[in-house]
């Protein structure tokens, strides 16, 4: 007789689970208990007090929160979309170029290699209103005469981060629909010309269904880690000058750290994380479809 | 060398049987061939056999000794995959001699002994080659040396001539028959392709739905096929098959169409029950082109319009229509027929079969 | 004009805007790079120029001097912050790789109850974002006393690496025929045999680009970094690019010079596997 042990799968994933289970499952539902506290640092006890949803009433009739909320979104949004289409346009440029094309490719992955932070520092440094690279720039060319407040104007900061954000993240999407577009085969592309298909139409109508799952991945992936954009917020603009750049999580470190309201702050990451699963359930689901798409053509 | 035998073996992936408790017994040195059509479970039942799929129920024995869980390495088995499964790291020495040297064998007995099997198998040349250097010919007889330097009571192969082109595949069945001579092991072969399992085995076990359907000899399921699937499955072109009713010593065929009923069933089926009348088109052909069937021939003959043909050089394969469905029949000594012209076709009713149209089986005893 | 001639204009035209966007595209991607590692080669003065000096008029390795001559003469303590991010980073990448290793290969190979789901859940706790789940870290840490210990750090990067390599390796454990670890075990392998013997082998080249993803993520992370650090004995370099930052000025230079430092590393290990990363990436993804 054998005697019953735990099947191999599940003693292999057991080292993952126990490991995600201390250090993300176990803090996060302690987490969730103490944004049902008043829990501030300076006074432990607090954590024994029990105010119910208290925290979270606060916050849903807190106008900054939601605009922190609301920028977030926006943040986001505009920020994958722009790099999909970007990423796009890098993609089609490596693939069309006749030589030279590895070299291209690891260019292309360079961003990827920096630290978020040192993004943030180098485009803060770049932004620099007074001796920044792209001030000096507009000023030598004589685009503008007086220096731009790149990072003291809420929406010319915004833009700033973005831009940011984008330099180090439109790689992830180049170089999946790169992997897209050399894996395509050849034949329903010279298929389209030989119809009459215009370059235009042979991309929109044939290319880009075909690219569409690899785009898809590559936006599940960036979404895995799309709070990367705290360490450049964080280091640009720290959510100022004047909370005009605050995104929810420069506003949750704030809070918890500097303000030292651990249960608020609590409370507002659960929404960001609740934010986050959004994202990523999102782009799974679309994930699954892109890949059912593969599976059925090729 | 060894018997393999298996006794009501069962596969079920989750609730869903696969395998419904099949027996089989094979002799020592004996050469036996799984077919059937995809999904039919012949493959399952081999890797039951080889240990790389759990058993739901029943029992295999190798040697006469119970294997139901031992691991693969325990069976003294060896296996050729479909896919050849050759190790891409590892040159095809190493890929011979891999199981040796697992078995903690001293490096000049696996030196030998793989250099012995590269010789059988003319593969001296590539030795010191990776798989990815070989072509597909030569892979396929790697995998074949990987399996002969083991030295093993039983031979499994999953379909190993499935992806070589047809001249490769022929060329590759007379080696594997010349091998199976020499090395004199027993041998389990599944394939799909029934000239393969023709040509080689000395017995053919035909599966269907995870069911045996008929075990027996190259010429028992040729001459003799169980039921009506084996009938349709065993043979090329495949058998003419068409359900008719046993009426007063004649067989009827749904658009009124008769045969007279053959003299080898004439006691066997009573008026009014429902058959499946079968004939090989080797025994349907133009009035004088067809094998002599000598004495107990018991010929009829029909005249029909040609619908088509299919010329083969040194026989010609005629369609015609007959009771409603389209018959292929074979002319030998092809004379030329054009479309719509009339031929006399003669039914050699003495080679016929007739199967109940319920259950499939035969109705010859 | 004719027909033929127009075309073969207009695909000139075509070409030419091609190399003109793609060098625009790579200047773009290269300059804020190449912008850094100048400022930290120029005297302070330059880059605070007014109008700005393009070109260096003197090429000066001061910042570098400074930076390792030791806190108090203008320097940080660079060298303990690089050996507390070489440490932390390489354990932890070692665990996340052992941990993935064996969830891969069990997603890769084995069916079981919940598997997708599991995956899923996996893969959530990856979208958690850093500064949410430094709060409760911060104060699980604090009772542990393990914050501002490499311990602490590792332990945390770990769970951090673990969801994605496992997602990796499971990739490039599929690209690996099921046949082969089925061959070896009819060869005589027993089923570890088989992994190490056939199926490790084959898969390493993408577990390493797995490891070097995984050190790449520790070795730039920030959010958590930024809590769970307080000193020299466990800050990292990330954490450590703010000491160049007081209240009201940054010394540019200096973190121009620490900024290479941080990116050499990253830069040479990237480049050795850029090529598995890819395919990795997309067979893992794209088959699972």
């Amino acid at each position: 007789m054998k005697s019953w042990r735990l099947p191999a799968p599940y003693l292999l994933l057991l080292p993952a689970f126990i490991v995600l289970a201390a250090v993300v499952v176990v803090p996060l539902l302690l987490s969730l208990y103490s944004s049902f506290t008043p829990f501030r640092l300076t006074r432990p006890d607090s954590i024994w007090t029990f105010i119910g949803l208290r925290n979270y009433e606060r916050l849903f009739t807190d106008w900054e929160f939601w605009v922190a909320f609301g920028r977030t979104v926006l943040l986001l949004t505009v920020a994958l979309n722009l790099e999909m289409v970007l990423g796009l346009g890098l993609a089609v440029l490596v693939e069309k170029a006749t030589r030279g094309q590895r070299l291209l490719r690891t260019i292309m992955m360079f961003p990827m290699m920096f630290s978020p932070v040192l993004v943030g520092f180098q485009f803060k440094f770049m932004f620099n209103d007074n001796i920044g690279l792209i001030n000096n720039a507009l000023q030598g060319l004589g685009l503008t005469d007086q220096a731009i407040p790149w990072l003291i104007d809420g929406t010319l900061a915004f833009i700033a981060i973005l831009t940011a954000e984008i330099w180090s993240s439109t790689a992830v999407f180049a170089i999946f629909i790169l992997a897209g577009l050399m894996a395509m085969p050849k034949e329903p592309v010279e298929a389209a010309r030989v119809d009459g298909c215009t370059p235009w139409q042979t991309f929109r109508f044939v290319t880009w269904p075909y690219l569409m799952p690899f785009a898809f991945i590559a936006m599940t992936i960036r979404s895995l880690d799309i709070a990367r954009a705290y360490d450049i917020v964080k280091i640009m603009t720290d959510g100022g000058p004047a909370k005009r750049t605050e995104i929810l999580w420069t506003l949750i470190a704030r809070t918890g750290y500097s303000d030292a309201r651990m249960g608020l702050a609590n409370a507002m990451a659960y929404i960001a994380i609740l934010l986050s699963i959004v994202f990523t359930a999102m782009f799974f689901r679309q994930l699954a479809k892109a890949r059912a798409q593969i599976a059925a053509e090729w | 060398m060894a018997t393999v035998s298996l006794h009501s073996l069962v596969k079920r992936y989750g609730n869903v049987p696969v395998v419904h408790g099949i027996d089989l017994a094979v002799a020592d040195r004996e050469f036996i061939a799984l077919v059937g059509p995809s999904g039919c479970g012949k493959s399952t039942t081999l890797r039951m056999i080889a240990g790389l799929e759990d058993i739901s129920g029943g029992e295999i024995r190798i040697g006469g000794r119970k294997v139901n869980d031992l691991p693969p390495r325990s069976r003294n088995i060896s296996m050729v995959f479909q896919s050849y499964a050759l190790y891409p790291h590892m040159t095809v020495a190493e890929n011979m001699g891999f199981s040796l040297k697992i078995a903690g064998k001293p490096q000049g007995e696996i030196e030998t002994r793989v250099a012995e099997a590269a010789k059988t198998l003319g593969l001296e040349e590539l030795l010191e080659r990776r798989p990815s250097q070989l072509s597909g010919g030569q892979r396929q007889r790697v995998a074949m040396g990987r399996a002969i330097v083991r030295n093993p009571e039983v031979f499994l192969f999953d379909e190993p001539l499935s992806n070589l082109d047809a001249k490769l595949r022929t060329q590759m069945r007379i080696e594997i028959k010349k091998l199976h001579a020499k090395v004199n092991s027993t041998v389990i072969y599944v394939t799909h392709d029934q000239v393969e399992a023709m040509t080689l085995a000395d017995r053919i076990v035909i599966m269907r739905d995870g069911h045996i359907e008929q075990v027996g000899t190259p010429e028992d399921v040729f001459r003799r096929p169980a039921t009506r699937f084996v009938a349709g499955f065993i043979g090329s072109p495949p058998m003419n098959l068409e359900e008719a009713t046993v009426e007063d010593g004649k067989l009827v065929f749904a658009g009124g169409e008769a045969l007279p009923l053959p003299r080898q069933f004439r006691d066997k089926v009573e008026a009014g029950r429902k058959v499946v009348f079968g004939l090989r088109p080797d025994d349907l052909y133009p009035t004088g082109h067809g094998i002599h069937s000598g004495e107990e021939a018991e010929v009829h003959e029909v005249e029909q319009a040609v619908m088509l043909t299919e010329p083969l050089g040194n026989e010609t394969l005629v369609f015609t229509e007959f009771a409603g469905r389209e018959w292929v029949s074979r002319m030998l000594n092809p004379k030329p027929l054009k479309p719509g012209e009339k031929v006399r076709l003669s039914f050699d009713l003495s080679q016929a079969h007739l199967f109940d149209a319920e259950t499939g089986t035969t109705l010859r005893t | 004009m004719d027909r033929n001639a127009a075309h073969r204009m207009k695909r000139g035209l075509f070409k030419a805007t091609h190399l003109i966007l793609l060098f625009l595209a790579m200047a773009i991607i290269c300059l804020p790079g190449l912008w850094i590692v100048l400022s930290s080669l120029r005297p302070t003065v330059e880059i605070m120029a007014k109008p700005p000096v393009w070109i260096p008029r003197q090429i000066s390795f001061d910042a570098y001097v400074a930076m390792f001559s030791g806190v108090g003469q203008g320097g940080i303590p660079v060298i303990d912050y690089f050996t507390n991010s070489l440490i932390i980073s390489v354990t932890s990448t070692v665990i996340a790789l052992a941990v993935g290793m064996a969830g891969g290969y069990a997603f890769a190979r084995y069916r079981f109850a919940f598997k997708s789901s599991i995956f899923l859940g996996f893969m959530l706790t990856r979208t958690v974002p850093g500064i949410a789940l430094s709060l409760p870290l911060f104060f699980v840490y604090a009772k542990l006393g393990i914050i501002d210990t490499h311990f602490g750090l590792i332990l945390a990067y770990v769970a951090l690496n673990v969801p994605f390599t496992i997602w990796l390796i499971d990739g490039f454990f599929r690209q690996v025929p099921k046949d082969l670890a089925e061959a070896a075990q009819i060869d005589g392998c027993t089923r570890w045999q088989a992994f190490w013997q056939v199926e490790f082998p084959l898969a390493r080249p993408g577990i390493a680009s797995a490891g070097i993803f995984a050190f790449l993520i520790s070795w730039n992370e920030f959010a958590l970094a930024s809590q769970l650090t307080r000193s020299t004995s466990s800050k990292t370099l990330p954490v450590g690019l703010l000491d160049y930052t007081a209240e009201f000025t940054i010394d540019w230079r200096g973190m121009c010079a620490l900024a290479v430092v941080m990116i050499i590393p990253a830069l040479t290990l990237t480049f050795i596997v850029q090529k598995h990363l890819v395919s990795g990436l997309t067979s893992g993804a794209v088959k699972g």
